[in-house]
């Protein structure tokens, strides 16, 4: 079963649409309290724990700014 | 920036021009998930009108020639013309493609030149602040309709169907998968290809049109009024809901454009050839 | 002497032959009398050296057909009459913008609107120059002959690789359409010019950064320098710029043609060189002037026709040292004066009226009658 490392959102070009939010189907995301670089208020993926690993943040985003690193094999439960 | 976007974005043209959660930006990321399928990115040429979407291929790493409102077709045509193995591909928008330069549509879906013409229509002139679109919805209010839009939508796959394109689809920012195949198949495809993709404006159709102007919103919008329907004899009764048919409509050959210059070009030079009549 | 061959033919096919032998391999184009004899023509011979003529659906759709040829690396041309010229304004504005060299040519006919298709005229003159929107230069030639067409198209097409613009060739229904003999040379008697490759590699390109020249290095599409090229006023990066960067970019591209018309401008003088009353003619009028001139002579007047074969960027040296020594001044043209303001702006002698020779109405102004005139 697939496992996120990191959820890496570049804050120099996010914009804060957070329609990470909305199409993660297992509820990562909520708003955030920190303001990108151009100035929007930025998600924040507070249950990585749930995430896995699917790829639509990913995909999904508009700035394309949003990576999912995924744990590597046989760490996931890490 | 994610894996994608760094091996095939423009970065020092970044942040995209686009507003928060407009699906131009996805329309991007889709684009380059194709080409890295497909691995065209060095082949690809493009061309665009003004608009919003217009700046979609600007951000990317390819050859772009960016003009006039409407005349991206014509420019595409120039440049197929004079390679035939690029693969030219146009971002337009319902305004730039089925107002101003429908006419170019026409000739071009006519020809069945080996171009990829991708519609992202947002149903409304969106760079200009919000006025109304042949794509945008009967009784809407928008900047130059506030009484109420009472012009009918025109849809520019019929029209594009109509006029002998060889390959139309419509897909949305909502469906992202099939679009994404759509790219492929539209690239590779040997003929005219139309793209059609529903796309959300946040800030003009959100506001103005549909009654918020948060990006969930309005994509959730496109999720729940688009609807997979591939046989054309249905399209009125969805359109009768208020909902938008989505598939990939038309798969077709014929004779290409570029194939039959070549052809008659080598004809005509052997019959001079051989003495014939200029 | 050259080597060549003499064929007697229509000024546009004059034309359609000089594009053939410069290099041309895609016309874009669309019906207009008086100029559909270059499509035809065009359409006849680009097949047989693997060329591509497409008659487009409109003349929009024809000069940005020719653009995107141009960008895709092929010399490329169109031909309209004052209607299709009209149309493409925007787009000439946007081949200045994009730096795209490009041959247009507008064979003038009576105006304004559908005006007289089949008759000539030279309502033209400014839109030529002035037709599109914003701050821009480029350069248009004036045929007078059926070598001229010729001999002006193979200028057409160097100038514009040279100086990476659309050049203009304002012709006129006479000359279009008339038959006389037109000295063909050789191809191998040539001189050609061609855009300057990019002599970096990609990473260290700038696309819009000129040469020492003032034009930038030209790659064309798909030959590994992924040139963002947008009609947007922009920043050396090709990137939309700011209002330093803008205004710097347009002085450019009207400085890098109108710093070097020592390369391009012409005015010849026919006639007496040193005689008091002076004619100044472009186009097809030339010819009349010529024949009055001969027509004077022959009646012991003294006169010269200043003709002006490069009407822009206007060359004020030239026709101010062509004129020089003139007591008397008269544009000869057919139009109601636009020439004639620009010999009023060059010739800044109070003494001197500018007076004008006006025939409109789709006539043609006859020898005697500039005599006439003269003595009015």
């Amino acid at each position: 079963m697939k496992a996120a490392e990191k959820i890496e959102i570049d804050r120099r070009y996010c914009k804060g649409c957070m329609l990470c939010r909305y199409i993660c189907p297992f509820d990562v995301f909520e708003p955030g309290e920190q303001r990108s670089d151009l100035d929007y208020l930025m998600p924040r993926p507070a249950r990585i724990d749930n995430c896995k690993v699917c790829g639509l943040c990913e995909s999904n985003c508009p700035d394309m700014v949003l990576t999912v690193v995924a744990k590597e094999k046989g760490k996931e439960k890490e | 920036m994610n894996p994608l976007a760094e091996k095939y974005l423009r970065k020092e043209f970044l942040p995209f021009l686009f507003c928060p959660g407009c699906g131009d930006g996805m329309i991007v990321q889709a684009f380059l998930k194709a080409v890295d399928d497909l691995g065209c990115i060095d082949d690809l040429a493009m061309t665009a009108g003004i608009g919003c979407s217009a700046w979609i291929g600007v951000y990317m790493n390819v050859d772009i020639l960016k003009i006039l409102h409407g005349r991206a077709i014509p420019a595409a045509i120039g440049l197929k013309a004079t390679r035939p193995s690029r693969k030219v591909v146009t971002f337009t928008g319902d305004g730039d493609c089925l107002a101003i330069g429908g006419n170019h549509l026409l000739h071009a879906a006519r020809r069945n030149i080996d171009i990829t013409v991708v519609m992202v229509n947002n149903q409304i002139y969106a760079m200009t602040g919000g006025q109304v679109a042949p794509s945008t919805m009967l009784g809407s209010k928008t900047q130059t309709t506030p009484y109420g839009n009472i012009e009918k939508q025109l849809d520019g796959c019929r029209v594009a169907i109509a006029a002998g394109a060889t390959m139309v689809s419509r897909w949305s920012t909502a469906h992202l998968k099939p679009l994404i195949k759509a790219f492929k198949t539209a690239i590779n495809h040997k003929g005219f290809s139309y793209l059609e993709i529903i796309s959300q404006c946040p800030v003009q159709t959100g506001r103005y049109l549909l009654g918020s102007g948060s990006p969930e919103f309005n994509l959730q919008w496109i999720k729940e009024h688009c609807v997979k329907e591939e046989d054309p004899s249905q399209w009125e009764e969805i359109e009768a809901q208020g909902k938008i048919p989505v598939g990939d409509f038309l798969r077709t050959e014929r004779p290409e454009f570029m194939e039959e210059v070549q052809r008659m070009n080598r004809r005509v030079k052997e019959e001079q050839a051989r003495g014939g009549d200029r | 002497m050259k080597k060549g061959r003499i064929k007697v033919m229509m000024g546009n096919e004059a034309c359609g032959e000089a594009a053939l032998l410069a290099g041309c391999r895609f016309y874009g184009g669309y019906p207009i009398t008086p100029a559909t004899e270059i499509l035809e023509f065009m359409s006849r011979r680009l097949p047989l050296v693997d060329g591509l003529c497409l008659q487009m659906e409109d003349e929009i759709a024809a000069l940005v057909a020719v653009v995107g040829a141009s960008w895709g690396g092929t010399k490329a041309m169109t031909a309209t009459s004052g209607p299709g010229f009209c149309l493409m304004q925007e787009a000439i504005g946007m081949a200045v913008a994009v730096e795209a060299p490009c041959v247009i040519i507008n064979v003038m006919r009576g105006g304004p609107a559908s005006g007289q298709s089949t008759s000539t005229a030279q309502g033209d003159f400014y839109q030529a120059r002035y037709g599109s929107n914003g701050d821009y230069s480029l350069i248009v030639l004036c045929p007078s002959t059926a070598q001229e067409m010729f001999d002006h198209t193979i200028k057409a097409f160097n100038l514009s690789e040279r100086f990476r613009i659309p050049v203009i060739i304002l012709s006129d229904e006479v000359v279009g359409h008339i038959r006389e003999k037109v000295f063909l040379p050789d191809a191998d008697q040539l001189t050609l010019v061609e855009r300057k490759a990019p002599t970096v590699p990609r990473e260290e390109f700038i696309p819009f950064q000129p040469d020492t020249d003032g034009v930038p290095f030209m790659p064309a599409f798909n030959t590994g320098y992924k040139c963002p090229v947008i009609s947007q006023a922009k920043s050396q990066s090709g990137n939309r710029g700011n209002a330093r960067e803008a205004a710097e970019n347009i002085r450019r591209i009207v400085s890098k043609i109108e710093d070097h018309m020592d390369e391009f401008a012409e005015v010849q003088v026919y006639g007496d060189e040193k005689a008091e009353t002076a004619f100044v003619t472009f186009g097809s009028v030339c010819r009349a002037a010529r024949s009055a001139v001969d027509m004077g002579r022959e009646n012991g007047l003294a006169l010269r026709s200043v003709e002006v074969k490069t009407v822009w960027p206007f060359p004020d040296d030239l026709v101010r040292r062509a004129l020089a020594g003139a007591g008397r001044v008269v544009v000869a043209e057919m139009n109601l004066g636009m020439m004639q303001r620009e010999i009023e702006r060059v010739v800044r002698r109070p003494e001197i009226r500018i007076e004008l020779f006006s025939k409109i109405g789709g006539l043609y102004p006859q020898p005697q009658e500039f005599l006439r005139f003269l003595e009015e």
